[in-house]
């Protein structure tokens, strides 16, 4: 049967200067978001391969939510019920180094 | 209209009845419908405060037993103070703060002075409306003991 499955490469994602792959290699989900962990201070970029830390080619940029209320994301869902979002094509800056912002992706499985 | 297109219109109803059957009976692994069904009837399966407390380090699976649902919100519980971590089966285990081994956190809403006093809140959905979302797989941890998030979860038997 088939499931929607939490993916093994959801979590806090470190950034440490330069923007990050969520994914190393190629990882297929149905469902992505990113968002600024709470009681950090960094914006949040998110891109392609060519994201650049000064928000050139940026999809997304997140204000930072250091004080309380909700924070900002960036959600994609292939509505059509597929894993075709690619986790190693999608990139994410955090504008001080050692942040983690917060990546949750869901995966189509069969078990 | 054939024999077939007869029998379906004359007894549509009663096999889907019988349909739903078969799938609450196909396996003892799960409760309700199969993962990956569809049926044509929204129930709800997990509602209200969800109290963690007596589960170890206070991280709870939204089930016990696995059972597939289509859509599942949780909100952190308004007037109350701590955040909310939901992950996957890593953050049963997890030492330290649970928090790091979550994919996402809900920023509690302890006096409404926010955000027009609108709660954070995670919803995930299938997007074809099928149940396929083991409830099971998905753990909460209040960040302080004993507040209870506000979860539902819905299933179409």
């Amino acid at each position: 049967m088939t499931i929607l499955s939490p993916s093994a490469a959801a979590g806090p994602l470190t950034v440490s200067g330069a923007p990050v792959p969520i994914a190393a290699s190629s990882t297929l989900v149905n469902k992505l978001s990113v968002k600024p962990r709470l009681g950090q201070w960094s914006k949040v970029l998110i891109g392609g391969p060519n994201l650049g830390a000064d928000e050139s080619n940026a999809m997304a940029v997140l204000y930072p939510v250091p004080n309380g209320g909700q924070a900002d994301a960036f959600v994609v869902q292939d509505e059509g019920g597929q894993n075709t979002i690619d986790l190693s094509q999608i990139y994410v800056y955090a504008t001080i180094p050692g942040d983690t912002p917060m990546v949750e992706a869901f995966e189509y499985k069969t078990i | 209209m054939n024999r077939r297109e007869l029998f379906q219109k004359a007894f549509g109803a009663g096999a889907a009845v019988v349909a739903a059957s078969v799938l609450r009976g196909q396996s003892a692994s799960f409760n309700g419908p199969a993962g990956g069904s569809r049926g044509s009837t929204l129930v709800t399966i997990v509602t209200g405060p969800f109290d963690t407390s007596s589960y170890p380090n206070g991280v709870r699976a939204l089930t016990d037993t696995p059972q597939f649902a289509t859509y599942v919100r949780i909100q952190a519980h308004p007037g109350q103070q701590g955040k909310i971590a939901i992950g996957n089966s890593a953050m049963a285990s997890a030492t330290g703060n649970v928090a790091d081994s979550a994919f996402l956190e809900l920023w509690p809403n302890w006096d409404g002075t926010l955000d027009n006093g609108r709660s954070d809140t995670w919803i995930l959905s299938d997007p074809e409306w099928n149940n396929t979302i083991n409830l099971a797989d998905i753990y909460v941890w209040p960040e302080i003991a004993g507040e209870t998030p506000v979860i539902t979860a819905f299933q179409l038997a």
